[in-house]
């Protein structure tokens, strides 16, 4: 079996995906506490405006999709700090927004839906070095920022009153870590596609929340979970002859089972 | 030449008179020559930290008025020879079975405190009043002048003037929606000033000094905390110095001290919310401490308390007061609660103090 990382995509993909399974479960506690998960359909949606926008001008579809989420995000919180509006109701709002648009481009510039669509079924394969690159330095940014700012992020996760009595520049950490959430959940839209992003970013992160006690040993163990999953995952989909995010999302519904009927049984 | 310089300075050291002086069977085991009610202060720091009994010791005070007369009684000395004393100062000792001797007699002594200490106040009222006079309170000024603050195009305070004095503590009672909350979320900075100021201890709220030592109001909140994310007893604690840089050592310190102090150490491992209510109030007391809050604002702390969760968090106040003494300001409408303390009570009505 290892022959096969002797093929340099493959090598890449497994690399990206062991980096990411390892690190983006830590967005998933963020999305979790925040009440963050309708985000992820509004910046799946504005991967699909991304994807339109840059069919029709001919630039490149990954930094195009990156950059039009990250526009989203950012007005979705200056919607909701100036509306005093939830961020998610927000999001939805954004979402039909974008959609809108997306096929508003689709149609005037005479784009192949279908070419957009491919967007949302990301492929650990094709990746190139120089975004294998770009992930390995995301995956370790988000770590170096959890070490870094854990502190804070504690307190803002706690309660945010209590976080800025405390000294914590909490809108500036909760700006950021929606930012950075965003940033990732678009990047991993772009490693297994967005309609499996859940199985890297959300479930170890859940399953984690499920038997921990404490915010720290969460972060840990979504860590784990995560590297678990995604390890596995790759050799059970090439010995299966599955896609590789299937079998993630299969491993970590199984964990999930498993920790739930375990936790019944103790009650 | 040099050499006599030093027999100089040795026969000067020697000779600097000593105001106070504690012995233990005829030795001498503490002496201080600071000025006014300070040698009896750095006594008691001595005597808390040797953890000795004074009813043993015998001590020798130059001067003593009622003030100072207070303050040996607060002690538990039993056995004092005063250089100079006060009249006031031998009806304290009288009143509370203190043996002594004295040189001198005066009817009163040349200190604003002679006149400040009627003599029939309870001992720890004012040994509480003599330390913040002394500075030696953590507690800061809170002084809130003509404060107007509006929410929604509606006045909820209206020129509110308030001033609380270091280490001072106070309720603040009301009906609901009187403005009890914002008027501490406006001292926090959470709420927007429309009109007037809010000065503590040298910080003008608001202000980009302050903006950078705001640690220095601690906050327990009249809501529990409502989510259920995974959270230990510790970390709650923890997040008093979130914001804080100390090393790492310095941090599990301050952590444990906090806890022991509230007794809840026992509790660090515990998740935060398997916690009853008298425990996450003792969480977020510890957190204050850890955080070295100099003012503290409590917004209706017994609203989720029995009754023996509202006794101990009583004690718990008040040794809090006794020894860190913040200055304190507790919103709240549990009129049986707030009568225990003997504490000033301003009303808030329409926005302001009554």
């Amino acid at each position: 079996m290892l022959e096969l990382f002797s093929y340099p995509p493959i090598l890449r993909g497994f690399l990206v995906l062991m980096a990411s399974g390892l690190s983006f479960p830590i967005a998933g506690v963020y999305l979790l506490r925040l009440n963050l998960l309708p985000l992820r359909f509004m910046l799946m949606h504005g991967a699909l405006l991304g994807g339109a926008v840059a069919l029709a001008f001919q630039l490149d579809p990954f930094f195009t999709t990156m950059l039009i989420n990250l526009i989203l995000v950012w007005f979705m919180m200056q919607a909701a700090r100036g509306l005093k509006a939830d961020a998610g109701n927000i999001s939805i709002f954004i979402m039909v927004a974008a959609i809108g648009l997306a096929f508003t481009f689709i149609s005037v510039f005479d784009v192949q839906a279908k070419d957009t669509l491919s967007l949302l079924w990301g492929s650990i394969f094709t990746i190139s070095p120089l975004q294998t690159v770009g992930f390995v330095a995301i995956s370790l940014f988000v770590i170096l920022f959890q070490l870094l700012k854990r502190n804070q992020l504690k307190a803002v996760f706690f309660d945010s009153s209590i976080a800025y009595s405390s000294g914590v520049n909490e809108r500036g950490i909760q700006y950021f870590v929606i930012l950075l959430t965003a940033l990732i959940v678009a990047v991993a839209m772009k490693l297994i596609g967005a309609l499996l992003i859940d199985a890297v970013i959300i479930l170890p992160a859940l399953i984690s929340s499920l038997h921990t006690k404490s915010m720290k040993s969460m972060i840990v163990w979504a860590c784990i979970w995560g590297g678990i999953f995604s390890f596995s995952g790759f050799f059970i989909a090439y010995w299966l002859k599955i896609p590789t995010s299937s079998a993630i999302a299969l491993i970590a519904t199984l964990i999930f089972l498993i920790i739930f009927v375990q936790k019944k049984l103790k009650k | 030449m040099k050499h006599f310089v030093y027999i100089c300075l040795i026969q000067h050291l020697t000779t600097v008179e000593k105001s106070l002086i504690v012995t233990q069977n005829n030795h001498e085991i503490f002496s201080s020559q600071s000025k006014w009610l300070y040698p009896l202060f750095e006594l008691e720091d001595f005597i808390k930290a040797k953890q000795i009994e004074a009813n043993n010791l015998f001590l020798t005070d130059k001067i003593a008025g009622k003030a100072a007369a207070y303050l040996i009684v607060r002690l538990g000395f039993k056995n004092i020879h005063i250089q100079l004393i006060s009249e006031g100062a031998i009806s304290v000792f009288n009143r509370f079975g203190v043996q002594f001797t004295y040189d001198e007699l005066v009817p009163k002594i040349q200190c604003k405190t002679e006149d400040i200490v009627n003599g029939d106040e309870p001992v720890d009222a004012v040994w509480q009043m003599l330390r913040r006079r002394a500075g030696r309170v953590a507690g800061l000024i809170v002084d809130i002048r003509e404060l107007s603050v509006e929410i929604d195009n509606k006045l909820v305070l209206s020129n509110l003037k308030l001033r609380i004095e270091r280490g001072e503590h106070v309720f603040i009672k009301g009906l609901n929606g009187t403005g009890k909350t914002t008027l501490l979320k406006a001292i926090l900075g959470l709420e927007k000033i429309s009109s007037g100021s809010i000065q503590i201890g040298d910080y003008l709220v608001g202000s980009r000094e302050w903006e950078k030592n705001r640690s220095i109001v601690g906050y327990v909140h009249q809501e529990m905390v409502k989510n259920t994310f995974p959270i230990s007893a510790a970390e709650v604690v923890g997040i008093g110095f979130s914001a804080q840089k100390l090393s790492k050592a310095e941090k599990a310190h301050r952590l444990e001290i906090s806890m022991r102090r509230t007794g809840c150490f026992h509790l660090a491992n515990r998740s935060f919310h398997e916690l009853s209510g008298g425990e996450k109030q003792r969480l977020n007391i510890a957190r204050c401490l850890c955080q070295q809050a100099r003012v503290m604002l409590f917004d209706e702390p017994t609203s989720f308390l029995d009754g023996s969760a509202k006794d101990e968090l009583f004690v718990l106040l008040n040794e809090i007061w006794a020894n860190e003494a913040p200055t304190a300001i507790i919103v709240s409408h549990d009129d049986q609660w707030i009568e225990r303390f003997k504490w000033p009570v301003y009303e808030l009505n329409e926005g302001k103090i009554c």
